[in-house]
């Protein structure tokens, strides 16, 4: 499939919504005897809303295309005493406009009374409730007995896939899970079928959702305004109230919408919030995954280790044993045998304070969070390039830029399962005609939307760049004024791009010189917007690619242009806070690094304290000073490394040699089971704080509930720990701790209320050039004979990361169907293995068992193996090894043993 | 009888041929509905990733159009028209007989794939009511012996056939 576009059916297609624009003179109308001046593009359904009128609608959605389906939103013209539908009317001059005369009233009446003649009297049992936008218009029109026949449907539910409950029998036909597919999501899993009375919303062939395209966002179901779509859940009936807070799952940072009843969050929607970052959609994890809130495994209690079992210890108890211990394992061993491992999935205020107190009261900077995983010492790299300020010089902020850029070129990611909602931008930027080219070892979904696919071979992904950077600079289709303005190094660059050889290239990526010929054309003279994602993070040559990727937007004058720019998909909501607030071995908050003396004067004045002047451990060597002995203990917040981390059973070997394992989380998982103290903190919804999104958006959180039994908001914890510790007047609240932040930085001190946006931005310096750096290749690995194949690591969209939280989601655990190894048509062939047969990966260090996925899509000798399933079974085949060492394989792919596996169970 | 074979490479040149923009749809679907007298539904998925459009927006418009069937259909096509005029003039009867000599129900097609029935609310010649059509062909003023007429003559055409 290529370019999907929006067919439209049935309405006009009239008023546009008016976005931004030049200077249209205004028109002036009357509406209900009020004159009203507005937009001449408006349509009279939002001149109407803009004034304070109220207008019932069904079929409305302000996200999505005015359609007049449902004619609800009749007003009538005074003059002409003409019906019309005011979301299909555009505004004229001199229009008088009633909304509420009888006449319209009576024609609204008649419409409902159809409308409910032909729906189930279920209204009793029905789980839309009082949030049904048909039962309310009905209500609100004093619509009760509709004095028609009934009509009823036979339209039996569907009800196979874990997620999503159709009853079409109470379908109105608005179209909204339609265009919302179409235009928000653009998955096209459904369209109307038939028409007139028989037309109703169809997958291809009446299969079930999930023999279709369906991602199972819920995205139709949060705008359906009936009870044709709701959420499978164990829980009934509509929650007690609603609040809107920040996903927790990815970097997207959508808001969600949680419902609450008794205590509990019974169900997840997209907020209302028309400046966020999701609108009107979500993702299947954003939708369903949140059941690991109210899962048995929380965290109800601290616990301590006594005589090898873990058991329930008061707060206090645990509190004190954890900051003696600490206190002890410093005066012994120094404060480098101790380490703090913070969370890219808490607040910002948690991992300020966490840094804090392993800073300034245990004197180390062993800090580091499990972005190091997400390959950000690579970002590092861009960030250094350019004097720290990498991150407002090269990437591109607000993700709306993907639908205005003019062209995109997606490097080794797979936004569509790693971050939906950024997937869905892409898309839709691609329906409007923004040219894609897809560079992946794999025919990803967002190939299908692509203009070009590039299939190279992975790991030699920064050689393709460089081809690509040669045959632009051969056109002579780069930009020219910017290169000459704003870089230095140009001409040792480009010497050394023209004496690259291509045929060579051609041969190492396994890409022809005529589709790098047509992505040199698509690039040429065009400014880019990158999406870099793991493929080149985690890549053994990541660097060079990363540099190439650099090279390449310097030379397009991709950098500092609207839209252009890196987008580098965050695959944990906080990573970036985590890192701006020093969570991090060697940066203070601010990504001031540690060893610049000013930054830490500055810190050291603020913390009345001396700070440590070497940079500190990062995750990976974390573990191997464990292994050798040197590290004794470890204090880790809201991460589970044991699932995470390759080579498991070498991280639980490590682990077993420290004397002190602190864990501070919400759910029983690998990691705490190894602890020697354990304090519950509260998830997402349980507290208050803050996340930066990957565009740099700060937003704040809104508990929803009480964190369960005696679990406490990690703030909580951190603050008494600090007071335990020693600490001299330490922060007692949140505002204080954002009173400190704020005070030295800030960037960080607008405390944005509730749905005010606040981004973290800073204007370029002036004057200033960017190096371009110089030309290197990436490395090959030797082919090893014993490890023939190939196995792929990515993400999929029904697991965040391991899955440690998703996996607790009994709805996304009796879906397994997009899960397994993925195996090209060919490779199953010649092992004689199909759907569902087991076959054994085995690598140097390690091997796991999975069912095999028959896929069209994937590259013969290649096989895909998604992370987050089965324990996050694939960290298996990978070795420790520290991202962008020169001897680092990578964590993305490897070479591996592939035989059939005797039947069982796993 | 079994359905028609389908010929994939003649279908395959034709999505080929009509592979243009996504106005192109309904001139192919014609052609299609046209060389096979059905649209296979197989043929779903392969022409909506010619034309740059999603499989279930392909299936909307052949559901919508009745000239476009995802069935076989018959070698005739019997349209009887229940329109208002002929309603007035007798259609259901009509139909009622059609039915009766040719034991099918509205909108079924013969097990031996010569006959299909379908009811129309107009044929757009209410001058000669009642109507029905036989393919693209035109039969008004109908009576029971004229009904009689016209299946005994395509019976016939349809045995010759064979």
């Amino acid at each position: 499939m290529k370019l999907p576009a929006i067919v439209c059916r049935g309405g006009s297609r009239t008023a546009p919504t008016i976005k931004g624009g030049g200077l249209v003179e205004a028109i002036t109308l009357t509406i209900n005897g009020k004159t009203i001046s507005c937009n001449p593009e408006l349509s009279l359904l939002d001149a109407a809303l803009q004034n304070g009128f109220s207008i019932p609608t069904l079929c409305h959605h302000p996200d999505l295309k005015p359609f007049g389906a449902c004619r609800i939103c009749l007003v009538e013209e005074e003059k002409t005493g003409r019906l019309m539908a005011a979301c299909v009317t555009p505004a004229a001059q001199n229009m008088v406009i009633r909304t509420d005369t009888p006449r319209v009233l009576s024609h609204r009446r008649n419409i409902v009374s159809l409308m409910l003649a032909a729906h189930p009297e279920s209204c009793i049992v029905c789980d839309k409730g009082n949030r049904c936008r048909l039962r309310q218009v009905a209500a609100n029109l004093g619509v009760g007995e509709i004095r028609l026949d009934p009509m009823p449907s036979d339209q039996m539910p569907d009800q196979l896939n874990p997620f999503i409950y159709r009853d079409l029998s109470k379908c109105i036909l608005c179209g909204k899970c339609i265009r919302a597919d179409h235009e928000l999501v653009v998955t096209g899993a459904i369209d109307y079928s038939f028409r007139g009375i028989r037309a109703y919303p169809a997958t291809i062939q009446d299969k079930p959702l999930e023999k279709t395209g369906c991602t199972f966002c819920g995205t139709c179901v949060a705008v359906c305004p009936t009870g044709a779509l709701t959420t499978r859940s164990v829980y009934k009936g509509v929650p007690e109230r609603e609040v809107d807070t920040v996903c927790g799952f990815c970097g997207v940072g959508c808001r969600l919408r949680l419902g609450v009843t008794g205590g509990l969050v019974i169900e997840a929607n997209p907020s209302t919030d028309t400046k966020s970052v999701n609108g009107a959609t979500l993702c299947v994890r954003g939708h369903f995954g949140h059941d690991y809130l109210n899962s048995s495994k929380r965290l109800t209690r601290p616990m301590i280790r006594k005589n090898g079992d873990l058991e329930p210890v008061s707060w206090e108890e645990a509190l004190q044993e954890t900051a003696h211990r600490l206190l002890m394992l410093k005066e012994q061993h120094g404060p480098k045998s101790i380490a703090f491992l913070g969370s890219s999935k808490c607040t910002n205020e948690e991992n300020y304070l966490f840094q804090k107190i392993a800073r300034s009261l245990l004197k180390t900077n062993n800090i580091d969070n499990n972005g190091y995983a997400m390959g950000r010492r690579l970002l590092n790299c861009i960030e250094k390039r350019t004097d720290g300020s990498g991150r407002f010089h090269f990437f591109a902020g607000s993700l709306a830029g993907l639908e205005k850029i003019d062209m995109v070129l997606v490097i080794g990611a797979d936004p569509t399962h790693s971050m939906p909602v950024m997937g869905y931008y892409l898309k839709r930027g691609a329906v409007k005609g923004i040219p894609i080219i897809v560079v992946d070892p794999r025919k990803t979904e967002l190939a299908d939307y692509s203009t070009l696919w590039l299939p190279v071979r992975p790991g030699t992904d920064a050689d393709l760049i460089h081809a690509i950077a040669a045959l632009i600079l051969e056109q002579k289709s780069h930009d020219i004024s910017f290169v000459e303005r704003f870089t230095e190094g140009f001409r040792g660059y480009a010497d050394s791009l023209a004496s690259l050889d291509l045929t060579q290239i051609c041969k190492k990526t396994g890409i022809a010189i005529d589709s790098l010929k047509k992505a040199a054309a698509l690039i040429g003279h065009k400014k880019i917007a990158f999406v870099v994602g793991d493929g080149i993070l985690k890549q053994r040559s990541g660097l060079e690619a990363v540099e190439a990727l650099l090279n390449l937007a310097m030379l397009t004058g991709s950098i500092a242009h609207k839209g252009a720019g890196f987008y580098i998909p965050a695959k944990e909501n906080n990573m970036i806070g985590a890192w701006d607030m020093g969570t991090i071995p060697d940066a203070l908050p601010g990504r001031r690094l540690v060893d610049d003396r000013e930054a830490r004067m500055e810190w050291e004045k603020a913390w009345q304290t001396e700070l440590p002047a070497e940079p500190g451990m990062d995750l990976v060597h974390m573990i191997q000073a464990a292994e050798k002995g040197t590290l004794k203990g470890l204090f880790i917040m809201g991460e589970n490394p044991l699932r995470s981390l390759p080579q498991p059973e070498r991280l639980q070997a490590a682990f077993a040699k420290l004397d002190l394992i602190v864990v501070q989380d919400i759910l029983l998982n690998e990691t705490v089971s190894n602890a020697h103290i354990v304090l519950p903190g509260a998830a997402f919804s349980e507290k208050e704080g803050a996340f930066i999104n990957m565009e740099g958006r700060l937003q704040n959180l809104t508990a929803a509930v009480k964190p369960p039994g005696d679990a406490r908001p990690d703030l909580d914890i951190l603050i008494t720990l600090a007071q335990k510790l020693g600490a001299n007047n330490p922060p007692a609240t949140l505002t204080q701790v954002r009173a400190e932040i704020g005070g030295v930085l800030s960037l960080y001190a607008p405390t944005a209320r509730s749905g005010q946006l606040v981004w973290i931005q800073k204007r370029m310096r002036g004057g200033s050039t960017i190096p371009f750096s110089p030309i290197r290749t990436c490395s090959q690995e030797q082919p090893d004979p014993a490890y023939p194949h190939l196995a792929v690591i990515g993400s999929q969209r029904y697991h965040l990361g391991s899955g440690t939280r998703t996996s607790q989601s009994a709805r996304i655990g009796a879906f397994n169907t997009g899960c397994g190894i993925a195996v090209a048509p060919e490779d199953a062939l010649k092992w004689d293995v199909t759907d569902g047969d087991m076959i054994q990966l085995t690598s140097v260090v390690g091997s796991l068992k999975g069912k095999v996925r028959i896929d069209k899509k994937m590259q013969p000798g290649l096989v895909w193996v998604p992370l987050g399933d089965n324990s996050n079974m694939a960290r298996c085949l990978i070795g420790l090894t520290p991202l962008m060492d020169s001897d680092s394989p990578g964590w993305n792919t490897c070479p591996v043993l592939i035989e059939k596996a005797e039947e069982e169970t796993i | 009888m079994k359905p028609p074979e389908i010929d994939w490479q003649k279908l395959n040149t034709l999505i080929e041929s009509r592979k243009t923009e996504q106005w192109g749809l309904i001139p192919l679907l014609q052609d299609i509905q046209k060389a096979f007298g059905f649209i296979p539904p197989e043929s779903v998925e392969p022409i909506a990733d010619a034309l740059g459009l999603f499989p279930a927006q392909v299936q909307g418009v052949i559901t919508f159009y009745s000239g476009f069937s995802l069935a076989p259909r018959g070698k005739f096509v019997l349209r009887v028209c229940c329109g208002t005029a002929c309603h007035v003039k007798g259609g259901r009867s009509i139909l009622r007989l059609v039915q009766q000599d040719l034991k099918l129900k509205e909108g079924e097609t013969s097990p031996d794939y010569q006959f299909t029935l379908e009811s129309v609310a107009c044929l757009g010649a209410c001058a000669l009511a009642p109507t029905m059509m036989v393919n693209r062909e035109y039969f008004g003023r109908l009576s029971p012996p004229k009904v009689a007429g016209i299946l005994n003559y395509f019976g016939k055409e349809a045995q010759e056939e064979e």
